[in-house]
Parts: C-alpha cells; structure tokens; sequence
C-alpha cells in the first residue's frame, strides 16, 4: 500500500489528540477527543472549523476554458458572475456521475474548480482527456492552497474578527465570494459549505498559513470537526456524499445523476449551454422525472430511482446498505444510502419564539434510494440486520431557512386541522366583544405603538368606514364609446361615485400628480396592478404571441429594506422574466453606500443603469431612513437616452410628500404608489398616482392601468373605507404642513434620544440620522425578535427588523420605530425624550409596563384632524344617524 | 483511563462484578466505550435469554458502526439496564455505573483477568 497523504494541517491535528484514519488515500481525523456528537452540536451551535484540504483543486483557464467546463460540467457556467460560486456535476456520457464538483469564479479570466479527494485521479484523467478538445490549460494547485471550512452560527462573528470587521463575501449571500486580506494575509473566502449551516464559510489560504488561520481561529472560539461529524452534518442536511448517493449503485450500475435531489440545481439544459457530456440522457432523466413530480409514472422506466429523505421511527439506528421494503405489502423498495445516529438541540416553545435548549437528543435519520414512486409520508420498513423496523419517507431532517440556526424537522404526521367545534354562537359573541374591547382598550390607552406602518385613523375617518356604504358595491368602468364616461354598473351609488370623485381630486393635489386610480384597497394591490399594467403594456403592439415578462427591473434588495411588494418573491413574481443567458430573474438592485447601506450609491447605480439599461426602476423601500435619490437618477437615465419607467413605491411615506420629505412627481417619478395608512392618516387602502397627460406615450399605460385595477385586481373596493379616504385626504390637506414638519423632526429626535442613550442607532447621523418617520436601533445580531417581544410585555409596540448585513427575518438585529402615530397623538420633544429612556431600560431589562400605561393614558387625544365645537356637533350628528 | 480493581475483566473488554457465586453485573470497560466513540444506541438482551461465555449477547452501536458485546459468563438475564436505551451515552460518561445486563444461574465463566492484567494486556 502507497503511503497515506498528509493536509498541511496534519501535525496539528495528532497534536490535538484527533483519532487519524486513511480516507482516500489521504490520513485524515475521523474524531477528536471530545467526540462526534459533541463536534456536530458545536458547530450546530457555535462554530466548527473543518480541514478540507485533502480536497483536489484546480485552475482553468485559456481562451476556451468558458467552453471546456460548459463540455465538461452538468452548470451553466455562463451564469457564474465574478465572485461567485456554483455547484455543478462531472456528468459521464451514461448519465452517471463521475463526481460532484464546485465551481469558484474569484478571477474574471480563470476558474477555480474543487473536486472530491477520493476522485482526483479519475476526475483528472476524464478532465485532461476532455481538454484536448480545447484551448484550455488545467493546472492542479491542490498543494498550493490549505482549504478550512469555518461552519456554523458563530463563523461570520469569528472570521470578522480575522477581517477587521470588513464584509465577509462580497454579497452577503450563499455562493458569493471575496478575496481579502486576513491579519494580513491572502485569502479566498467562499460562502458556501457542506454542513446546511445557513451562515457557513470555506476558506482558501497559501499552504504556508494553513496552521496559523487553524490556530487563530480555535482562539476565538472555533472547534475542530473531524470527517465523523462532517458526514452527520451533511446527512442531517441531506447533501450527497460521493460513493454513497452518487457513484457505484448496491444494486448493479451506477446511480443516475437525477436520482439525487441536488440534480435539479446542478444541471442546466440553457441553448446557450449547448451540447455537453451526459446531456442527452440527462435531458431524458429530467423529463421523466418531472412527471414524476406530477405523479406520473409513464416514463418511471427513465429514472426508476431516486434519493429521500427517511426517517426511522421503531428502534435501532439507519446503516448505509440496509434494504428498505414497501410497509404496505412488503414490496423491495431500494436500499439506504447513508444513515446513523445523529444529534440535535431540544427546543421549547412555537414559532419565531421558539428557544434552542442545551438539552440534546438523537434521532436515527439517513437518506434512501428507492423507487421513484415513494413520495414523502410513505411508510417503509428497513432491515436492520434481520429485523423488519418501521420508518418513513421525508420531505427534509432540518431546514436553514431560519438564519442563524438550522432548525431539525423532527417526523411528525402532518395533521390537518378540522372545523370548529362551536355550539353556543350566543356565548362566542359576547366573548368576542369582551376581547374585542379589551384589546382596543390596550393598543389605544395603553400601549406606545411604534410601528412605522400602522396609524390610529381619527374619529371621523373611523365613523365613515362603517357608514353604509360599507356594504355596497360600485363597480365602474370608463368606456371608450361614452367618450371615456365612467358607467357605473349598479344603481343606488351616485353618492360614493361623487365622493371617489372628490378623493381623486385631493389625491392629485396631495400627490402632485397629474391622474389618481383610488380603487386599490392596499398598496400592494397597487403595485400588483402597476406591475401587470406595465406588462400588458409591453405587449399592446403584439398580442398574437406569448406575453412577454418585465426585464431587467432595478429595485431596492429585501434585506436593504425593499418590500416585498416589489420583489419577485412578492408582488413582481408573475411579472418579471428569467434572463435566458443567467436563467435568474431579471431584477438589479441598486448598490448602496459602503458607510451607510440605507442609502443609495448614485455613482455605482449610474454604472449598473449604463450596464443593464433597466426598462423599470422601482424606488421606495420600507426600512427607509433617507430620500430615494429620483432626481439624480432621471436626470442620468434621460442624459443617456435610457428608455425606462421610474416608480416610487411610497407605501410608508405617501404621508410626507411635500416640503418636508420628497416631491415626487416634480423629481421625475412617474409612477407613485402607496398604502394610505402609514404616515398617511387614512383607513387601510391603497393609492396610484401618475404624472401622464393625455398626449404622452405613456397615456395608453395609465388606462392600461386603470383596467388592472378594475376588473384586473379588486371588484368590489371596499366602498366604506373608500368614504372615510375622502375625509383622512381632506385632512391631510388642510394639516400636512404642521403634521409633516412635526414627524420629520420627532424623527430626529427620538434618534438623537435614543443615541443620547447608548443604543445602536442606524443611519447618517449627519442629517440626524433620519430623514423619515422611522428610526432604526441595532440591539445586537439574532436579538431583534426577544428585545421586540421583551418591548411588547412591556406596552412598546415595535418590530424587529433585519439590517442590511443580516441573513432574513430570523437573524434579525435591529428595532424598527415610526414616530407617525405617537406624534398623532401629541407626542413631542419631551415625551420622546422620555420614551426613548423607556426604551433603553426596558431593553436593558427593566420593567416599564404600569409606567408606559400611565404615560399613555395621558395622550389620547389625536391632533392634524378638525376638532372643533362645530365639527365635533356634526360628528355627534353622524353617530346618531348610524345608531351608535 | 481506569480500572477498578474489585472487577474482573475479559480480553473482549467486558467487566464483570460478582454479586454472589452464580450473579453478577456486565458492562463494557472504559477503554472499550474510548474505542467505541460516542454510542448512540444499545440493543440490550431480553430478561430470560440464555447466555453463553464468549459469544455476542448484546450489540452497541456508535455514530460510525455496530459492535457486538460478547458475555463473559454462561448464564442467564435476570435484568438489564433499560435506561441505557434512553441514555446510551451513559457507557461513555461512566462505564462501571452503566451495567448493561444482571446475569444469574452463571455455570461457567470465560478466563478472566483482573485489573492490573487486563491494564497490562490493553497496553500490548
């Protein structure tokens, strides 16, 4: 037997007591002292450090290098941006896999290729022979580099500290990359990793800092994992491994590149792409097993197996090879794949409050290859050394989407919940007035609400939603052979057309805009309606075809405070096209300042308008501290003749267009959309403002979009609340200059206060922080949502809010605070004073509940609406008409 | 790593701690539960089975692989250890606590060995 290989870290793991083992030819820890179990729930919870250099790498590069790995590998390798990574098959001409591979573009001109330890000289020798077809040169740099995996909720924390607190990745997202300085040495650093960790890290060091960065990083506070546990954390997530879900098959063959899950995102049948190794049975692969998903089985024969998730549920531990049979009627299934006994945290309590404990157990989990008509929930049995034991198919063993934690998703039948059990109606009334009135009692007399996007409505705009046209319905339609009257479609409205009249008048004056739509009865309905118009529109000259999506549309990311009204995950996602080149939807965002990522960089978005030439632009944001820079970017995009629509989607701060704020329309939006209960002091709707005339291109697009609201979005637009719009507008006018002066200011304020202090606050301290109702406060990474709930308990109403350097909601670490409601209410500069200490007591720990409740009661009063003796007469008027 | 000198010991690696002439307690030796690594399951005998010297009675299983644990006395379960299902991990944190089976009715033994010999043969 050759002698094993040995990593550049070897003499530090024998250092560290690790019991070595050879594992393809390289010897490499199997465990340390502590133990597998002990390793796996370290990373799980902390942070595990993992020597992967025994893994091959190599460089590509040459004219044709583009073309070689589109030969050679199953990805679209023209999808991969610089500083991106993408996880890709080395397909054999069968179907089978000759290995799993992932592939790094840190260098525009050369590639970085990293394959299994176990497969180099096979992969070498398919790759070299391959790439005599090409101009292409492979070098293997497998010893020049060290490769550390830094895995688990702790990584970024730690390898920030090594970055000097610079960003990570270059995007802080999976797959992206970054080279960088590291105590001052060289580093490739790739957001990727083998464990499911959501916040997970693969290091690429000069073999001659390999010990160091090891060193460095076990001092603030990483543990070593060895290849035990690494194997338990990717079975857990259920990634394959090579040998066991790809490779050689137990029961004769080799295992179909489809059968594996992972297949789906590593293959890619783009015309760009064009010919490639294996893609001819792939493609026959991929459509058998697309019907399968659809449960049809006609071409099963094409991929008769696949590879699940399974779960045991009798006693005994899941062992690779074991055979699996149908618990029905004992029909050979297929046989397990990987499977042991695997760790995980306890938790207590549901949802988004739910706490990891310290308590751990284990649960007997693997991955099986079966035939491919098992679906999740089928009932199985594995032979455990001639014992038939029960187990069951699975969707998933965790899931990563709750950053910064995995969460395992322990088995449990998934129930449906069944109708209600009510008899005594009578009894569940008069509950549900006691509640009713219990709640409005606390949120209006007790409670501080801070939420940016809420507002108390005044007493006037309340008693009109339930006025009576609150029943009705007033459908209506301008026709072109009226000369564009509007027909009404039911009788007895002439009194809420008038009035849905009268609210776009005070809408366009409000506004500055030049034509109103008031029908949306939210925001998002708004943007849903723009969004569909803007398509419909694109296609008017051309109708005998395939409608044609929005692309590219430039718009705020989700985590830099972009709604989801205007994400393609939301409101954009039947709109927006997949670029056919990239196949990834065709939304940019627009770049933000390296000093404040709440700000839009106008020099970087200049470049990003010339590069992809957007033919929609979507300003507004709702974590939004500063004014969008619409200004600036009509003016480049007119300079350069870029021929585009810009929106300005002013949900949270349709309240402060004027003076105080942002003018839109006179900025050069031509599109306004927003809810009218943020900063606006209306009941719950929502608005479409436009800057068209009668003569513009662009006019037919307004109609158009007058039809997607009606009959394209809503029928019947909640006529009460469309009456009690009328009055809040009429308010707004005769008050927005005091009530937006007042916000703007009580906005600063609050943030100086709360600074003043000692908390965290976001933003540009030079305009004071805030330019808007809102403020931001960092309470720390992952504590947003505790310190929000410990406010709650506490009668402070705020919501917790990822900051744009957070991973999603879970991970958030901020507070989100509008001052709208409070200032409403008669809040100023000395009563947010006083809150803003509340506030840091109560997130340091302090009790505050009975202090806030006294000092809420004493602002009840609401302020910017018509409160004298003469309105309030009518008033009174009003409410013995309705009866109340 | 420790040996506790009032038991005995097989070259398999059990330990053995006679209760009275025909009973006594079976468990795995510390240096076993270290080469075993983390056990994570038992698959403990039935109360009743017969045992016989030498041969599997009971198997263990670590996050890597299986292992059977061989009886050093021929006799028979009068009880086992039924928390070591729920807390497997119990043979690695105390080895001489977590007695896997009460064996009575013992008729043989296989060749023990005391503590300083079965130190002296795991050192070989």
């Amino acid at each position: 037997m050759s002698e094993l290989k040995r990593t550049q870290l070897y003499d530090v793991h024998v250092a560290a007591g690790a019991t070595m083992v050879d594992f393809g030819g390289w010897e490499m820890p199997i465990q340390y002292p502590t133990g597998i179990v002990a390793e796996h729930l370290w990373c799980r919870s902390q942070c595990g450090i993992f020597d992967v250099s025994h893994m091959g790498r190599l460089d590509i590069e040459g004219p044709e290098n583009v073309k070689f790995l589109q030969h050679v590998l199953s990805s679209n390798v023209l999808a991969l941006d610089i500083n991106q990574a993408q996880y890709a098959l080395i397909p054999n001409e069968t179907g089978g896999v000759i290995d799993d591979v992932y592939l790094y573009r840190f260098e525009e001109s050369k590639y970085f290729l990293v394959i299994n330890a176990g497969n180099i000289d096979k992969d070498l020798a398919h790759l070299y022979k391959e790439a005599e077809k090409f101009d292409v040169k492979i070098t293997d740099v497998s010893r020049d580099y060290a490769a550390i995996a830094v895995q688990g909720p702790k990584s970024k924390d730690i390898l920030m500290v090594m970055s000097g607190g610079a960003p990570l990745t270059v995007e802080n997202a999976k797959n992206s990359l970054n080279t960088l300085t590291m105590d001052g040495k060289n580093v490739r650093i790739a957001k990727t990793g083998y464990t499911g960790e959501p916040i997970g890290y693969e290091l690429y060091c000069d073999s001659a800092d390999a010990v160091y960065f090891w060193n460095r990083l076990v001092e603030l506070g990483a543990k070593p994992v060895a290849l035990g546990a690494r194997d338990t954390l990717r079975m857990e997530a259920a990634l394959p491994l090579y040998g066991h879900e790809m490779g050689e098959c137990q029961l004769g063959g080799e295992i179909q590149a489809y059968a594996s899950p992972l297949a789906k995102f590593a293959v890619s049948f783009n015309p760009d792409k064009g010919d490639f190794v294996g893609r001819a049975p792939l493609l026959k692969q991929f459509e058998a097993l697309k019907k399968i998903l659809n449960r049809d089985y006609s071409s099963i024969g094409d991929l008769p197996y696949r590879i699940q998730p399974i779960c045991l549920l009798g006693k005994g531990v899941l062992r690779a090879g074991f055979p699996i049979y149908d618990a029905r009627n004992g029909e050979e299934l297929g046989y397990v794949t990987s499977g042991t006994m695997i760790p995980y945290f306890e938790t207590e309590g549901t949802g988004i409050e739910s706490v990891i404990t310290e308590r751990s157990a284990k649960r007997s989990i693997g991955l099986a290859y079966m035939k491919s008509h098992v679906v999740t929930e089928f009932e199985i049995e594995v032979d455990i050394r001639g014992k038939r034991v029960p187990a069951v198919v699975t969707a998933c063993h965790m899931r990563q989407d709750a950053p910064p934690y995995t969460r395992p998703i322990l088995y449990k039948k998934t129930t449906v919940e069944g109708p209600s059990q009510v008899t005594d109606y009578a009894a569940k009334v008069k509950e549900l007035f006691i509640k009713a009135g219990e709640n409005h009692v606390w949120r209006q007399q007790q409670c501080i609400n801070l939420i940016p996007s809420e507002m108390t409505p005044s007493k006037a705009t309340r008693l009109l939603q339930i006025s009576d046209p609150c029943g009705r319905y007033a459908e209506h339609k301008k026709q072109k052979a009226f000369d564009d009257a509007d027909i009404p479609y039911y009788q007895g409205t002439k009194f809420i057309v008038a009035c849905e009249e009268l609210l776009a008048a005070e809408m366009r004056k409000f506004l500055g805009a030049a034509q109103v739509e008031p029908r949306c009865v939210s925001g998002q309905m708004s943007n849903t309606a723009v969004f569909s118009a803007l398509m419909d529109w694109k296609n008017r000259v051309d109708r005998k075809r395939q409608p044609q999506r929005l692309g590219w549309i430039m718009n705020n990311h989700i985590v830099r405070g972009g709604h989801l009204s205007a994400q393609p995950m939301g409101a954009l996602h039947d709109y927006v096209a997949v670029d056919p080149v990239t196949e990834k939807q065709m939304v940019v965002n627009f770049p933000v300042l390296p000093e404040n990522p709440y700000k839009i960089d106008v020099e970087a978005t200049k470049v990003l308008l010339d590069q992809y030439k957007p033919e929609f632009i979507v300003f507004g944001k709702s974590m939004v501290l500063h004014k969008e820079p619409v200004a600036e970017i009509r003016k480049f995009v007119d300079e350069q003749g870029i021929s585009t629509t810009i929106m300005y989607d002013m949900a949270h701060v349709l309240g402060l267009v004027g003076d105080y704020f942002q003018k839109p329309f006179e900025e050069g939006a031509e599109i306004v959309t927003g809810s009218t209960h943020k900063t606006f002091f209306g009941p719950q709707r929502g608005v479409i403002g436009v800057s068209y005339k009668p003569e513009d291109l662009k006019w037919s697009l307004w109609e158009t979009m007058q039809t997607r609201t009606f009959p394209g979005s809503v029928s019947n637009h909640h006529l009460g609340t469309l009456l009690a719009e009328l009055v809040s507008a009429y308010e707004m006018n005769a008050f927005k200059d005091e009530y937006q002066k007042a916000v703007t200011e009580n906005a600063k304020w609050l943030a100086k206060c709360l600074a003043e202090e000692g908390m965290d606050v976001a933003g540009d301290p030079a305009v004071g922080y805030t330019e808007t109702h809102q403020v931001i406060v960092k309470v720390g990474y992952a504590k947003g949502p505790e310190v929000a709930e410990r406010l709650e308990r506490n009668n402070i109403i705020v919501n917790y809010q990822a900051t744009p350097e957070e991973e999603g909601f879970t991970a958030s670490g901020a507070l989100r605070m509008g001052v709208n409601e409070m200032t409403r209410f008669g809040f100023g500069k000395e009563e947010f004073k006083k809150l803003a200490h509340l506030i840091a007591e109560c997130v340091k720990g302090v009790e505050v509940k009975d202090e806030v409740a006294k000092f809420r009661s004493g602002y009840t009063e609401m302020r910017y609406c018509f409160s004298d003796a003469d309105t309030e007469a009518a008033l009174q008027g009003l409410t013995g008409v309705l009866g109340i | 790593m420790n040996f506790p000198a009032e038991l005995k010991y097989s070259k398999s690696h059990e330990w053995v701690k006679m209760i009275d002439d025909t009973t006594a307690l079976v468990g795995i030796t510390d240096f076993a539960q270290s080469e075993l690594g983390d056990l994570v399951f038992i698959n403990l005998p039935a109360e009743g089975d017969a045992v016989t010297k030498e041969e599997s009675f009971c198997d263990v299983e670590s996050v890597k692989a299986v292992s059977d644990v061989m009886s050093p006395v021929t006799g028979t379960v009068a009880e086992v250890n039924s928390e070591l299902e729920d807390e497997p991990q119990k043979l690695n944190e105390a080895p001489y606590e977590a007695w896997i089976a009460k064996i009575s009715d013992i008729s043989d033994f296989e060749e023990l060995l005391d503590a300083a010999a079965y130190e002296a043969f795991i050192q070989k």
